[in-house]
């Protein structure tokens, strides 16, 4: 049986694609201290984690560092890498959308953008046929229109709190996010036996 | 922007170091041998060809294309694949003096990176191709030529997956009810997204047998064992009899194991109408090759007689092969004072003769002796190895 290296996105993700694993019927240990490692080996299931900024998990995937990985759809549809897409998981649900102060209208010739995504910003104004200017930000995106830097901000809303808290209100939907296993192309094939048996039993976990 | 450095190279151009230029030779040398063997004969064309012919016609996206424009304001290209210009070249002349024509490449190919700023613009690629033969011991020929060359180079663990457009396009065509929902799905296997297929085919609304059909198919279809697996999706048609033939002519060749049949495998150039592979090796992170029949580039270029063949990337060729074998070159260095220059001369050419590399280095003009003969496995001092008693 081979090696197999799953790239993990660290914090609550990782809990939850964890937990259907072990629901997968794979022989992990129950609770695992993830606070500070960056690996975890598995010797008794020939597995080894990896554990990585989720932005980073496409990249470890596509280089085949790992053969597979679970990495949001945002994530996905922002870099689009070369990798398989082999199931939606189901968790950590979500969706991209955009938003602003309440009662405003975008400015008429370059409306400005802020946003973490700006490939997904781009794309999606340019298939609405709207001219915009795009502000790439790294976190705290809710404070650009707030203090006039954007006209709208385009980011992940899951409750929609952290949106109210800053008097932001949602104007277009954008698409659905939730986390996704993604194979290597190469491992897909050299390794195909244990990814397609990891993928069956993880099917029947998606809830 | 910043200013560019004296020592800067284009975005995504290497040098080719020494020692990595004997790896590509090596490979070259063994590919040339094997492929010319097998009565393939190799071919170079220009680097630069017109954007309206090759550069149209070529698989590789617009966007990736290196563009320049001549004298006369025509727009020319990089070659962006050896499959194209072959095609031109094969058309217009090869083709009327030989039917079939079995053609050979080593040559670099140039696409524009965007993504990731050293990514290679610039990489070479060997390959054939197998022009004006359009039957199933061809496609058999080509993909047999690509393992046994794997197994040359030492190559074990890889594999090679086949599928067939005739196939896919079936599928495609009776399990849904449109030509644009075809299309979406297409594009989707193209990218590989399996999950965003089966969210497409819930959100067609298709009868229930269609869309069950089609999940079962696309769970199934990835990795085929046995081509029986699949008829049960497929009504019968010529494109399933091809396949079942090619398993087992490839069957019959003892290659069997090396084999799994993807259904699935979709590329977004309409050329590729026949059957289509890709090669995957253990060490390298990214697809080795790929192949297919590409009958359709051929008619761009007006010929009807179809085509087939493969191309491996060198770069990655050379990742994989790369823990296999790694000995350090026997080199020697003769050293020698102003007035032994004779007595040097004479030494090396002898050296030379029992087929050894010899390096002949005046010893006054070495800055740093200790690091220049680090690079060599022997070192001869004229003058004090007859003191020794050689």
């Amino acid at each position: 049986m081979n090696e197999l290296t799953i790239a993990m996105p660290k914090g609550r993700i990782f809990d939850e694609a964890y937990q259907m694993l072990l629901e997968a019927g794979f022989n992990l240990p129950e609770e695992v201290e993830m606070s500070r490692k960056l690996m975890l080996e598995i010797p008794e299931e020939k597995i080894r984690f990896i554990l990585a900024k989720p932005m980073d998990v496409p990249v470890y995937v596509e280089h085949g560092v790992a053969d597979i990985g679970i990495a949001g759809k945002d994530v996905l549809l922002e870099q689009q890498r070369e990798v398989h897409e082999l199931l939606d998981l189901k968790i950590s649900t979500c969706y991209i959308a955009s938003a602003g102060l309440p009662n405003t209208t975008m400015n008429e010739i370059a409306p400005r953008i802020a946003t973490k995504y700006p490939n997904i910003a781009m794309k999606y104004y340019k298939g609405i046929g709207e001219q915009v200017e795009i502000i790439e930000l790294n976190g705290s995106i809710e404070l650009a229109p707030m203090i006039d830097l954007a006209d709208r901000i385009v980011d992940i809303v899951s409750t929609g709190r952290t949106l109210k808290e800053n008097g932001l209100v949602e104007y277009e939907f954008i698409t659905d996010v939730s986390s996704r296993l993604i194979a290597n192309p190469v491992s897909y094939r050299m390794k195909s036996d244990r990814i397609i048996d990891l993928v069956k039993r993880l099917k029947r976990c998606v809830k | 922007m910043s200013s560019i450095k004296m020592f800067e190279k284009p975005l995504g151009m290497r040098d080719t170091f020494p020692q990595i230029f004997e790896k590509v030779e090596a490979v070259r040398n063994t590919g040339r041998d094997f492929l010319c063997r097998r009565g393939y004969e190799f071919i170079k064309t220009p680097a630069v060809e017109y954007f309206d012919t090759v550069g149209k016609a070529s698989a590789i996206a617009n966007a990736h294309l290196f563009k320049l424009v001549d004298g006369q304001g025509n727009t020319l290209v990089l070659r962006p694949d050896m499959t194209t210009p072959i095609a031109r070249v094969a058309t217009s002349k090869l083709l009327k003096e030989m039917i079939p024509i079995r053609l050979a490449y080593f040559a670099s190919v140039f696409r524009a990176q965007e993504a990731e700023g050293g990514r290679p613009a610039e990489f070479d690629q060997m390959g054939i191709e197998l022009i004006g033969d359009n039957s199933v011991f061809a496609d058999a020929e080509v993909i047999v030529t690509a393992m046994e060359l794997l197994k040359q180079f030492g190559v074990e663990q890889f594999k090679v997956t086949i599928g067939h457009a005739g196939i896919l396009h079936c599928i495609l065509q009776d399990y849904t009810e449109s030509v644009e929902q075809q299309n979406i799905l297409r594009a989707l296997l193209v990218q590989r997204n399996y999950v965003g297929f089966e969210e497409a085919v819930a959100s067609f609304d298709l009868p229930k047998t269609k869309s069950d059909a089609l999940l079962q198919f696309i769970e199934e279809a990835m990795n085929v064992k046995e081509i029986q697996d699949i008829e049960k999706y497929v009504r019968k048609n010529d494109a399933l009899e091809y396949m079942q033939q090619l398993a087992k002519l490839l069957e019959t060749a003892n290659l069997a194991d090396y084999v799994a049949f993807d259904f699935t495998l979709s590329s977004h150039m309409s050329y590729y109408t026949g059957m289509l592979f890709e090669v995957f090796a253990t060490g390298s992170g990214f697809p080795l090759g790929n192949g297919g029949r590409y009958d359709g580039l051929l008619e761009v270029f007006g010929s009807e007689v179809g085509a087939t063949g493969f191309s491996i990337r060198v770069d990655r060729l050379l990742e994989t092969l790369d823990g296999l074998s790694d000995e350090r070159q026997e080199a020697t260095v003769v050293l020698f004072e102003e007035e032994q220059f004779e007595a040097a001369l004479a030494k090396v050419q002898k050296l030379r003769a029992t087929g050894k590399q010899v390096t002949l280095q005046l010893k006054s003009s070495l800055v740093d002796e200790a690091t220049f003969l680090a690079h060599f496995t022997e070192v001869v001092v004229v003058g004090q190895e007859d003191v020794d008693g050689e």
